[in-house]
């Protein structure tokens, strides 16, 4: 067994939203200097930016999951993480399939960038990430649990685009394996106020970085596990055979 | 005014079979926030919305609303329909938009009255 920490929800230049200097080289140089060993890089509906963080990861010994923030038909965020690369691909087509089929305004949402392992530009992603796919939350987790990847609830204590906002509570058998939690809620690990309406699932406690600052003073979590796979994953978040899982893990000596 | 009389007026889809529809309307509400939903409606009420999660279901039983229409055409899940038949709350479906529903709604004399 051993302990790391992980963020599993952080933005790459490709969604609109994030800034220019979230590359994925960059993101996993930053992670390997502070001692973050695993990462998941999950964009708003693409993936396109996986495989840089993985090769970019292989080179700094910083294990990357490959996924997505999805954003499903009742206008709420969930993360999904997949094993590898065949998984997300698999998953990345019925997204593609999803689509409304917009096209992004770079003036006004942001450019969405693909770039290779050492920052090089590929592409320029045309296609609107933002907004909801044809897909159900019941459906998006369904899917994913199927390719054999996890899924949890963004960010369930926003305003906005939050599983239980819209939703009033999350079942507890819709297949979430974890809800995430931002920063201002940690009080209610103690107190459990959440917990009831979301349907008991563990917390997660991600950075959810757009910017490199966000990155690296965001929340992230303490995770045993036996070695780096979706399964050990699950098996941390449900506190299973001496894995665990704690949020609210913070970088202490930050120096940025 | 009972639900069926609205069903009727508005030409709405009745999607739950064995719920019966002669429940009276108290008052409206709408909002596709279910949280919103949950803190505000109140017992009788018809609801308006374009969520088709089976938790609409779970919220009108909760709050005993009359009867949830959802509008625009929105799809409604399986189970939402099921849930609804087990815990007697009334889905009904149509293709008219929101607005329009709320619209009729209100020249039938439901109010936003708790």
């Amino acid at each position: 067994m051993k302990t790391v920490i992980g963020d599993f929800h952080v933005h790459t230049l490709l969604s609109p939203c994030a800034e220019i200097e979230m590359t994925p080289h960059h993101i996993v140089m930053q992670a390997a200097e502070y001692g973050i060993q695993l990462l998941a890089v999950t964009d708003h509906n693409a993936s396109a930016n996986a495989v840089a963080a993985i090769q970019a990861g292989e080179r700094y010994g910083i294990k990357v999951f490959p996924g997505m923030e999805v954003e499903c038909r009742e206008e709420a965020h969930i993360v999904v993480l997949f094993d590898n690369l065949k998984q997300l691909r698999r998953w990345q087509k019925i997204v593609d399939f999803s689509m409304r089929g917009l096209k992004n305004i770079p003036e006004r949402f942001g450019a969405q960038f693909v770039v290779d392992d050492d920052d090089n530009f590929v592409a320029e992603e045309e296609r609107m990430l933002l907004g909801p796919l044809q897909l159900s939350a019941q459906e998006v987790v369904r899917k994913v649990n199927e390719i054999g990847g996890l899924c949890l609830a963004a960010h369930i204590d926003r305003p906005a685009y939050s599983l239980l906002v819209q939703l009033g509570f999350i079942p507890n058998d819709m297949g979430l394996q974890g809800v995430e939690i931002s920063r201002n809620s940690l009080a209610e690990l103690e107190q459990l106020k959440l917990k009831r309406l979301s349907g008991n699932l563990p917390y997660v406690t991600n950075s959810d970085a757009h910017r490199m600052l966000e990155f690296l003073e965001g929340p992230k979590n303490k995770i045993t596990i036996e070695e780096a796979t979706i399964s050990e994953l699950k098996l941390a978040l449900a506190g299973k055979d001496g894995r665990s899982w704690f949020p609210g893990y913070f970088i202490n000596d930050l120096e940025y | 005014m009972q639900v069926r009389e609205v069903i009727e007026t508005l030409g709405l889809k009745l999607m739950t079979h064995e719920v019966p529809v002669d429940v009276d309307v108290i008052g409206g509400y709408a909002s596709d926030l279910l949280s919103n939903v949950m803190g505000q409606a109140a017992p009788g009420m018809i609801w308006v919305t374009m969520q088709g999660h089976q938790n609409i279901a779970a919220v009108a039983s909760l709050i005993g609303l009359s009867a949830v229409i959802v509008a625009g055409d929105a799809p409604i899940e399986e189970d939402t329909l099921k849930k609804a038949e087990q815990n007697d709350v009334l889905i009904l479906a149509t293709s008219l938009p929101a607005y329009d529903v709320i619209g009729k709604l209100y020249e039938l004399g439901i109010r936003n009255v708790k």
